[in-house]
């Protein structure tokens, strides 16, 4: 953006210091205490610390042993792949095909909000009837069908799936919001010229829609990522404690965990600080892919 | 002697007047500007106190709580603000920061085992023993032993309401459709086995539990076979110690009952939620729970006469009818509220009149107290369950707190997370408690 | 822009049997995300015990009942709650509104020294989870005397105050993209007839991007609304409450009554749609205020 207005450099101190002071002093000033929390003693979230660990960066050596950490980094790169192919893929085939209809643009985008409403416990409440062992909605269809044996989608071979399902699906609603509304900022007159030209739908979605949506959907990619590094209240809720057998753990939960159920909190926000470190990277990663990109 | 006290009493109140001067010079503005508003508002003579409580949300006293404060603001003329909340981990972080920051209640409700070690420890709350110097008449009714001593250093700080007790669950239709007998004061492990095995038979689950998530009840009862009601609340020092033998011994009966597929098909990946389902549907015949459990089995069944409570069936020196049960919270008076003399005659009556043996009464229903006269309950008010729960607590000979209230959620890791694959066989016994001895040794040392 | 699309499809006046697959596909996924909404709103209306065991079937006959209801209004003054709930939401989505959309506007526009920086601190502004900042937070309001006070509006500025900050990080990311995607052209043929950068931010970079602004108001406010950890601890007593603590309060954690959880939620999302699809017909008025500019 080299364009003459934003020469002068000057207003960019008015533009920028409202939102980074309220950033700095709400969140950058508490996440450096809890960066020094890391190498401290404490046990409730809350409580004052009982002095250095000893020595100070233990929390970082057992980050580098612990098993579940491991076990929580393979499960959140398979929810971040998840992520950018479910959520983000369903996200954006249902916007251009909402955005290319007559009729009940307003009724779809009400609806597919829905799932972002609702609050986790009454959707865990929800998927857990729906993959319970005996009498769950998917094994009963399975009886209704013939299958004689049920199915534990909890166990060991189905969790990561019955937990990624109803993730993926919760937050296509989220991303089907911000692409949909990257489309309709996408002028009309570029549509009308090339419908004069005598392209098809198709090729106006190929040639304008998505070339135009690129960073729109650039910023999705950074949103999928670092969502999938911190979710955590419906994976929480539908397999607490890394349930079957510590095979579920994801970066989110695993730190929840040791904030709220094992009174570790020092050692929750070394892991709260290996997901920033993360998130950071992974963003950097997803803009430098999509940007070497051409349409 | 009289002029002894006087003089006493008096040295007390200027010390105490002295601290509040320091200690409201210290406050933020904000606060002390609240305080003289209210304080105009309710014209001369009342006060103001800040309580917080559990009594909340879905327990079963929020609202004999919501009464009994009413009726003491009416009666004294003092106002009350009540910031109770649910006993959420999010509840317990604010109650904890607040007494960091300087801003906890006056009075608080609170549990008295390792949740209160950071107020106990940094001395803000009031002993007992102190507050009886000026009130002698302080909890007298209660049973000294059973208030519930703080594990930083053995001394009582609070006033104890309702306890709880740990028993076996029982659905009596799948007992009578299995054809047996329900297990009784008399039912010894081994019979408790053989009828396992013929509710098995009979296409039934035995026991509802998951072993994934709330493997707590089973540890304590099958641990607590090894001992008795005397021994069972140490913790071993070794794994091969008798204690430490004994925790292998229980956990080893765990095993078994996995083995001998008691449990559900799915105990190793189903919720707690799940598996009480298959209890209350008429799917599992038996489930070990705490006194909470009564009202849990009133709502989600419509036949509450279906199902009873009873004694787990014991063996060795633990005889069945030996229970666990213990006091988990109690009032607290804050020693920022102890120090106001506005205020500390006040607290004193509020939890007095909060732990009356008649409140006590009606706030533990069915569940223990530490009143020396005992409760005077009305048990046509209550559901079968409820008095059979009361006769259980009646015709115990034993009772121990359980042992692993003493163990941190960290420390609890190798044996209570990994209880899936202690019981399929991947993970030793002796190892995996050898592991939690190791964390606890480690813990206090820190 | 609805108009013009309108104009466009005019001329393909039959019904393709493209367009038949694409509704087809389109009302597939409506459904999935209808059913939990009215799942959660039939079993308010059913008795508690059954929901466990009897989750599926319809509230009719003996299943049918206001109990759950009842039990909510009967214990609380829920309509101060909603009150405070809105004065909180409201005020966290108008700030972040306005202090996002003037970060990002330099972010994207303006090239300096530290702009990677400041991008890469925004991202990571999203990733603190809440519980790692609260404490810090709660010491700063005691500090200032905003907490623990017994006055509502104190403490609800206690809540809101962490609530913007927590949110814009988010707001900032997705706006960045949306202006990113503004042709420069538009600002430069503004500058051009003598507006100077505010009046180029307030006048032509606002609304143009109105939906893109109502999106994210949108989300703050939803958020906001939802988070129930920051206000659990701020907002303490009764009169203090908002929606969410209060219903949070009904249905403790470990209870079992999921009757009383699903009328909560009933109570808590439907007044929400009802905001939502006011918010939705200003979207479509933004919109087409922009189409006809742009």
């Amino acid at each position: 953006m080299s364009s003459n207005i934003y020469k002068n450099k000057k207003p960019i101190i008015f533009f920028l210091v409202p939102a980074f002071a309220f950033l700095a002093i709400f969140l950058y000033y508490p996440f450096l205490q809890n960066i020094l929390n890391s190498f401290k003693v404490i046990n409730n979230l809350g409580s004052s610390a009982k002095g250095w660990n000893d020595p100070w960066f233990t929390n970082y050596v057992e980050l580098c042993k612990d098993e579940n950490i491991r076990v929580a980094l393979v499960n959140t790169v398979k929810m971040i792949a998840a992520t950018i192919i479910g959520q983000l893929g369903i996200a954006i085939v249902l916007s251009l095909m909402v955005d290319n209809i007559k009729r009940g643009q307003k009724f779809f985008r009400t609806v597919y909000f829905f799932p972002i409403v609702i609050a986790a416990t009454a959707l865990g409440l929800l998927f857990n009837l729906v993959f319970l062992y005996d009498k769950g909605m998917l094994n009963q269809l399975r009886e209704l069908f013939g299958a004689v044996k049920l199915v534990d989608f909890k166990d060991n071979s189905h969790a990561m799936l019955t937990m990624m399902i109803p993730v993926t699906w919760q937050y296509v609603g989220f991303y089907f919001i911000i692409l949909i509304t990257g489309l309709n900022n996408i002028s009309d007159d570029i549509y009308e010229a090339a419908t004069i030209d005598g392209a098809s739908r198709l090729q106006r979605v190929r040639y304008i829609s998505l070339p135009l949506l690129h960073n729109v959907i650039c910023t999705c990619g950074v949103l999928a990522v670092t969502g999938a590094l911190k979710v955590f209240d419906l994976p929480w809720i539908m397999f607490p404690k890394g349930m079957p057998s510590n095979s579920t753990w994801l970066t989110g939960t695993y730190m929840y965990y040791h904030a709220f159920e094992s009174h570790n909190v020092d050692y929750s926000s070394a892991i709260s600080v290996l997901i920033v470190i993360l998130g950071v990277v992974t963003a950097k990663i997803v803009n430098a892919v999509f940007k070497e990109k051409d349409y | 002697m009289k002029k002894m006290l006087a003089m006493l009493l008096t040295g007390a109140m200027v010390l105490s007047l002295a601290a509040c001067g320091n200690s409201s010079s210290g406050n933020a503005p904000a606060q002390s500007s609240s305080g003289a508003e209210e304080s105009k508002e309710m014209g001369g003579g009342s006060v103001t106190l800040n309580v917080t409580t559990t009594f909340a949300g879905e327990d079963t006293n929020a609202a004999n709580y919501q009464e009994a404060i009413a009726a003491w603001q009416e009666e004294t003329g003092n106002k009350i603000n009540d910031a109770s909340g649910t006993s959420a981990e999010t509840f317990k972080a604010r109650v904890i920061s607040d007494f960091e920051m300087g801003s906890e209640p006056d009075v608080l409700f609170y549990f008295n085992g390792v949740d209160s070690n950071p107020f106990v420890e940094a001395g803000k709350v009031v002993s007992i023993e102190e507050i009886r110097k000026t009130y002698p008449d302080y909890a007298t009714n209660m049973k000294d032993g059973m208030m519930g001593a703080s594990p930083v250093d053995g001394k009582n700080y609070s006033v104890p309401v309702n306890g709880y007790w740990e028993g076996l669950f029982v659905n009596k239709e799948v007992c009578q459709a299995a054809g047996i007998e329900i297990p009784s004061a008399d039912t010894t492990w081994d019979e408790f086995m053989d009828i396992c095995q013929q509710v098995k038979d009979a296409g039934y689950t035995p026991i509802a539990t998951s072993f994934a998530e709330i493997p707590h009840y089973w540890f304590e009862f099958c641990i607590y076979n090894y001992l008795t009601p005397a021994t069972h609340n140490v913790l071993p020092g070794s794994v091969d110690d008798e204690h430490g033998k004994a925790w292998v011994n229980g956990i080893g009966d765990m095993k078994t009952l996995y083995e001998k597929g008691f449990l559900p098909d799915n105990t190793l990946s189903a919720t707690d939620g799940e598996t009480f389902q298959l209890f209350i549907d008429g799917k599992a015949a038996f489930l070990i729970d705490g006194s909470w459990k009564v009202g849990g089995i009133e709502g989600a069944t419509d036949d509450v006469d279906n199902f009873t409570v009873t004694y787990v069936p014991g063996k060795n020196d633990r005889k069945s009818t030996d229970i666990i049960g213990g006091l988990s919270s109690g009032w607290y008076i804050t020693k920022k509220a102890w120090d106001d003399p506005e205020k500390q005659k006040a607290c004193v009556e509020f939890i007095s009149y909060m732990t009356s043996d008649e409140m006590v009464s009606k706030f533990a229903s069915v569940s223990a107290t530490a009143l020396k006269n005992g409760t005077q309950v009305d048990e046509s008010q209550l559901s079968s369950l409820a008095v059979a729960g009361l006769d259980m607590v009646e015709g115990a000979t034993g009772m121990a707190s359980a042992v692993q209230d003493q163990v941190t959620q960290e420390e609890r890791v190798p044996v209570f997370n990994g209880m899936p694959d202690i019981v399929t066989g991947k993970k030793d016994i002796a190892e995996a408690i050898a592991e939690l001895l190791d964390l606890v040794a480690a813990g206090k040392t820190e | 822009m609805a108009a013009t699309n309108y104009k466009i499809k005019k001329k393909h006046h039959k019904f393709s049997a493209g367009m038949a697959g694409v509704y087809a596909i389109l009302t597939a996924w409506a459904l999935t995300t209808i059913y939990p909404l009215f799942w959660i709103l039939m079993n308010s209306f059913k008795n508690k015990k059954v929901i466990r065991s009897d989750s599926f079937s319809l509230p009719m006959g003996e299943l049918f009942t206001f109990d759950n209801y009842r039990t909510a209004f009967d214990r609380v003054n829920i309509l101060g709650a909603y009150r405070n709930s809105l004065v909180i939401s409201l005020s966290v989505s108008a700030a972040v509104i306005l202090l996002a959309g003037l970060a990002s506007y330099a972010l994207v526009r303006y090239d300096f020294k530290l702009r990677g920086l400041l991008n890469s601190m925004v991202v990571a502004g999203m990733m603190f989870p809440a519980f790692a900042t609260i404490i810090p937070v709660i010491r700063m309001m005691n500090v200032i005397g905003l907490a623990n006070t017994n006055q509502i509006p104190k403490s609800l500025l206690a809540v809101i105050l962490p609530q913007i900050a927590g949110n814009l990080s988010f707001a900032i990311v997705v706006l960045r993209g949306y202006i990113a995607g503004l042709p420069v052209e538009l600002e430069e043929a503004a500058y051009m007839e003598g507006c100077n950068i505010f009046q180029l931010f307030f006048r032509v970079v606002m609304p143009l991007c109105k939906p893109s602004f109502a999106t994210i108001g949108i989300f703050s406010f939803l958020w906001s609304y939802n988070d129930l950890f920051t206000q659990s601890f701020f907002l303490k007593t009764k009169p203090e409450y908002s929606v969410t603590v209060l219903l949070s309060l009904l249905t403790s954690q470990e209870g079992t009554n999921y009757g009383l959880m699903a009328s909560s939620v009933s109570l808590i999302v439907f007044p929400l749609l009802i905001v939502y699809l006011f918010l939705q017909k200003y979207i479509v008025k933004g919109l087409t205020a922009g189409a006809v500019k742009g």
